[in-house]
């Protein structure tokens, strides 16, 4: 990853490996909702690392409003699964403290929207303290972040936050878009050094899939980029989160009609895997960006410029998003109308279909 | 399944109980969120309880006549484990439904 100077990883950081980590397990597929693949990669990275903690407005007893922590409390203690008091600064303030004092927190603040009073302690100090402090404090933070929109919830409840977090320099943001990634990528981020905001779509929490615990991608590709979900030729869709899921829908329609779509799962948000966009839009040569975020300086805006400043010679069309507009995340009533659907993706990828240059 | 024990609510004014006057709900009914549940009276009014959740009802306390404070017991629900404490409604997967079709001349060059 880049950016060197702001990352504890390359500055000399060095944290025990566990024995578990090193030795991959036997065959251990098995299939889970994504709830019960994070609760399985916290269970494991509380059992692997002691100085990990959890904690967070209802992670302990009840074992959370989505049942992510469940169970956790019982089984590692009140002292390293807790409930904090309804105050996203104090759970991120006192996150900090705990990473200076080398613990390895991961907090949760219960919905995207309570990470808005938090936005000090994240962007002013966990963000910015290996770098502040050149390398001696880094922050191994997983801040979990039940994310984006699609269960008819209240407001605050529905927010996309990538853009906001990937643009704060010393953070990294990734979001899982399945079971299997959600337990891979979980257990990656608690163990590094840099502070991991874990964007979880929460619209996808209850459904299963399967979970290969021995291997995360069957291909050998890199824990850090980004991963092709269906191969085609025609058009690239690229996504994250809850979106993914959607795409593949899409993907299956186009078929129907002939268009061949290649769905690329970005996962990781910051650093983007810029050679991954360009490898497959390099291929495809069209591609659509499809987010639940509002359009104006949404990540897609970035996804573009990589793919315009990669594949400008070969591209057969301006890259399109499809998003969320720009207004508040409506309530429940409103959700399917402002959430990019399977219709408003089909179109964008007409549009870059039928580009005809002037 | 989970057990959810919803307590009887502080319904305002410095009310401190309430008398029930009728259950609009029994055990192993199947209630849906904001269904009333209850008639109660307090020194102020007769009101309706909504359900603050949806699930199945294991049990009420208290009959006709009986008085309960703020804070007690009032009904417990059965909901699946996976959706205890959830704040809003577990999203379905539907099969993908379309209206737009695509068309295009693919000129491989």
């Amino acid at each position: 990853m880049s950016n060197s100077i702001l990352e504890g990883e390359s500055a000399g950081f060095r944290q025990a490996q566990s024995p578990a980590q090193a030795q991959s397990p036997a065959s251990t597929t098995a299939v889970m909702s994504m709830q019960q693949a994070l609760n399985l990669a916290l269970d494991e990275v509380l059992a692997e690392n002691p100085r990990t903690l959890v904690f967070g407005e209802d992670c302990g007893r009840l074992g959370g409003v989505f049942r992510i922590t469940d169970g956790l409390q019982a089984k590692h203690g009140e002292q390293r699964v807790f409930d904090t008091p309804l105050a996203e600064s104090g759970i991120l303030g006192m996150s900090v403290g705990l990473a200076m004092a080398g613990f390895h927190p991961i907090p949760e603040v219960q919905f995207d929207g309570f990470a808005y009073p938090a936005i000090n302690q994240i962007v002013c100090q966990i963000a910015r303290m290996n770098y502040r402090s050149r390398g001696t404090l880094p922050m191994p933070i997983t801040l979990r972040v039940p994310s984006f929109g699609g269960i008819r919830a209240p407001e605050h409840h529905g927010e996309s936050l990538e853009a906001l977090f990937a643009h704060v320099p010393g953070l990294k943001v990734v979001s899982p878009s399945n079971p299997h990634e959600a337990y891979h990528l979980l257990k990656y981020a608690a163990t590094r050094p840099d502070p991991v905001i874990f964007l979880e779509p929460k619209s996808r929490y209850w459904q299963k899939g399967e979970v290969d615990a021995a291997r995360h991608d069957a291909d050998g590709g890199s824990p850090t980029g980004a991963k092709v979900m269906r191969a085609g030729r025609h058009v690239t869709l690229v996504a994250w989160g809850a979106m993914v899921a959607r795409c593949l829908q899409v993907a299956g329609l186009a078929a129907e009609d002939g268009i061949d779509v290649e769905v690329l799962d970005l996962r990781w948000l910051k650093p983007i895997d810029a050679e991954a966009l360009a490898a497959s839009v390099r291929k495809t040569r069209r591609a659509v960006v499809v987010h639940e975020a509002p359009l104006t300086s949404g990540l897609g805006a970035e996804v573009a410029q990589l793919i315009t400043q990669a594949c400008f010679d070969t591209l057969k069309a301006p890259v399109e998003r499809v998003t969320g507009f720009d207004v508040p995340y409506p309530s429940g009533d409103l959700e399917d109308e402002y959430i990019p659907n399977i219709d408003r993706i089909l179109f964008g990828i007409q549009r870059v279909l039928e580009y005809k240059r002037g | 399944m989970a057990e959810i024990s919803f307590p009887l609510p502080d319904l305002g004014e410095g009310l401190i109980e309430a008398t029930v006057l009728e259950w609009l709900v029994s055990p192993g009914d199947q209630v849906e969120r904001n269904q009333p549940l209850v008639e109660v009276e307090t020194t102020k009014s007769a009101v309706e309880l909504p359900s603050p959740q949806a699930g199945k009802v294991v049990r009420t306390y208290g009959g006709p006549g009986d008085t309960i404070n703020v804070g007690e017991p009032l009904i417990v629900f059965e909901v699946p484990d996976n959706t205890a404490g959830i704040v809003g409604t577990v999203p379905q997967d539907e099969a993908p439904k379309r209206r737009v079709r695509l068309s295009a001349v693919l000129d491989e060059d």
